[in-house]
């Protein structure tokens, strides 16, 4: 029943819920605490298009709709259709019709309003979700969600296939374990870095000099491509000197 | 009398519908005005660079590239100068850059190294944005702006479209409201698509903690290589130029470096064209080690090596296979000072 509720108020968000069924539904709004919490929550969301968009328009709205739901209520306590909040709204019930025209463009204008944010305002409901935890500061494993003073939010198109290799050797301990020692630079009998290693540092090198867009595509390159060119060889020898110096704690090469 | 009702119904309807699609006529009307009017193609892009480098943003977005799809999230952070950025992969590999002050980390949990690559202090790397001017307008033809609706969002497409095979082209859907590019393309002469970054989220969050810039792993049992980039006081090094240079580009840079591997600085030349860069490495060729010539690629990069006076020369670049085979075959050592590509260039030699 929430859930159909919920789908009614979405509905006349949208601008495309029936006439009458439009207005039981405003009268219900006049009545139903947890309804019009939840016409709140679509107030916000409304609030947050506006910051988003720059446009005022939904929150005038969303007021308008509040005014309609006010006079609502006035007009509800004489003329309730008896509808009680478990029964299914009926399909155009007679009584309506006549009597409330008025209100009901009254209430609908504002409404078909609405609807034009109403795409985003969907969408919205995602953001609002995710921005629940609050400024929660981002644990650097899920969740990208800082306190955002703005979200674009983007329909999700296809989810992305993950279609990398699971490598082993990724522990994930949050901890920068920068060593006081570094391998600088290694010598050219260094085992660590063969050719296309250093193709990779070549690209590291070449990316620091690149403009915005193509720095990130050079190193998203090296995110993907480069363990396809390490040659299973090189993995295999930097793995056992790993192996060997793991106990040292820094790093290694004569 | 109820068929009668259904259909007044059913009209109103109608009609409601019709007021609704105006007020969406007249709000489409009021945006374009608003936001976009009369903004050209380039001044889409001037935006998206501004919007690119000077705010903070968190997104996470899938990066397509021959037949492969990696998720990664990125985060970048700008204060006052300073500018962190962090690049990670959230499918297979862990992989992780970090750029923070002038340092950038990369982090290979896979290889278990880390590569610290630093930036010279005075580089202009902020500043130098790609651009589209009278240089080398006669190399890009920028097009489109107009509105396309992407993921939910109104976008403008422009498309950097290269007028010659030296050089990729970009397809760009910039967010009208935040220049932010939802959607990039990169693409060849004749627009078939080789590379694609698409955020699935973007955030623009006020402040961003500085926890947000460690490592998701714990690196130091890892093997740690640091390359210093050093000024250029070898003059032997830094002689080396570019005889011919193919249309639009010049040498922005020069200098040396120390490169995990190499016992003597390497030589890095960066020619650019104001989008894309080909960066030119040589070093001596040492005598145990077979020469490294001909084509590779890491990711959408083109690299192409070859060996000159003793020397190993490697072309890198975003740039087609045959751009970096041309930069890789033109460098040569000289004596005498090269005039050719001189343009904007600063030598740093003693």
């Amino acid at each position: 029943m929430t859930e159909e509720r919920d789908s009614q108020l979405s509905a006349m968000f949208d601008g495309e819920l029936p006439g009458a069924e439009c207005e039981l539904l405003a009268r219900r709004l006049s009545r139903d605490e947890a309804l019009r919490a939840q016409w709140s929550r679509f107030s916000m969301i409304g609030a947050a298009l506006r910051a988003e968009r720059g446009v005022a328009l939904h929150d005038r709205v969303s007021q308008r709709v509040q005014t309609a739901i006010a006079k609502e209520a006035a007009y509800g306590d004489g003329a309730d259709t008896g509808a009680t909040s478990s029964q299914p709204v009926p399909a155009t019930p007679v009584s309506v019709k006549t009597a409330s025209n008025a209100r009901w463009a009254r209430l609908m204008r504002p409404v078909a309003g609405a609807s034009i944010a109403a795409g985003v305002a969907a969408l919205s409901i995602m953001w609002m979700r995710t921005d629940v935890g609050g400024p929660d500061p981002m644990l650097a494993s899920t969740s990208a969600e800082a306190s955002a003073a703005e979200s674009i939010v983007l329909t999700p198109e296809a989810a992305p296939s993950t279609l990398a290799s699971n490598t082993p050797g990724a522990s994930r301990a949050p901890s920068n374990g920068e060593p006081d020692v570094y391998v600088t630079p290694a010598p050219s009998t260094s085992p660590g870095i063969a050719p296309p290693a250093r193709l990779a540092n070549y690209v590291v090198a070449h990316s620091e000099y690149s403009g915005p867009l193509s720095r990130r595509m050079a190193l998203l390159g090296l995110v993907a491509a480069d363990s396809e060119n390490a040659t299973p060889e090189q993995a295999g020898s930097a793995q056992a000197n790993d192996n060997a110096d793991a106990a040292t704690g820094a790093a290694d090469a004569p | 009398m109820l068929p009668d009702l259904g259909r007044s119904l059913e009209l109103r309807g109608t009609r409601l519908r019709r007021h609704k699609a105006s007020r969406v006529a007249v709000f489409t009307l009021l945006m374009s005005a608003g936001v976009a009017f009369g903004a050209e193609p380039k001044e889409w892009l001037a935006r998206m660079n501004h919007a690119l480098t000077s705010q903070n943003y968190v997104g996470v977005f899938t990066h397509v590239q021959g037949g492969r799809v990696e998720t990664l999230r990125i985060i970048h952070r700008v204060r006052g100068r300073d500018v962190s950025e962090r690049l990670v992969s959230l499918d297979g590999s862990g992989r992780e850059f970090i750029r923070e002050g002038n340092e950038l980390i990369c982090y290979f949990p896979d290889r278990r190294e880390v590569l610290v690559e630093r930036r010279a202090p005075d580089g202009l790397l902020l500043g130098a944005l790609p651009a589209i001017d009278e240089d080398n307008s006669s190399v890009y033809e920028i097009k489109g702006g107009e509105r396309q609706r992407l993921l939910g969002r109104d976008t403008r497409l422009v498309a950097l479209q290269p007028r010659d095979q030296y050089r990729y082209g970009y397809r760009l859907w910039i967010d009208e409201k935040t220049a932010m590019p939802l959607k990039t393309q990169l693409c060849n002469q004749s627009g078939d698509v080789i590379e694609q970054i698409v955020f699935s989220n973007i955030d623009l969050p006020e402040r961003i903690s500085d926890s947000q810039f460690k490592p998701q792993v714990d690196a130091s049992t890892y093997r740690w290589f640091r390359a210093d980039r050093q000024v250029a006081d070898n003059s032997a090094q830094s002689d080396w130029g570019a005889t011919r240079l193919p249309p639009g580009f010049r040498m922005a840079q020069r200098s040396a470096q120390a490169m995990p591997g190499s016992s003597e600085p390497v030589a890095h030349l960066v020619f650019t064209d104001g989008v894309a860069s080909v960066s030119v490495f040589v070093e001596p060729r040492k005598a145990d080690l077979k020469p490294t010539e001909g084509p590779s690629r890491v990711g959408s990069s083109s690299a192409f090596s070859t060996v000159v006076d003793g020397h190993q020369v490697t072309a890198v670049g975003e740039v087609p296979p045959t751009t970096v085979e041309f930069f890789a075959k033109q460098v040569k050592a000289s004596k005498t000072q090269q005039p050719a590509p001189a343009m904007g260039l600063a030598p740093q030699r003693k």
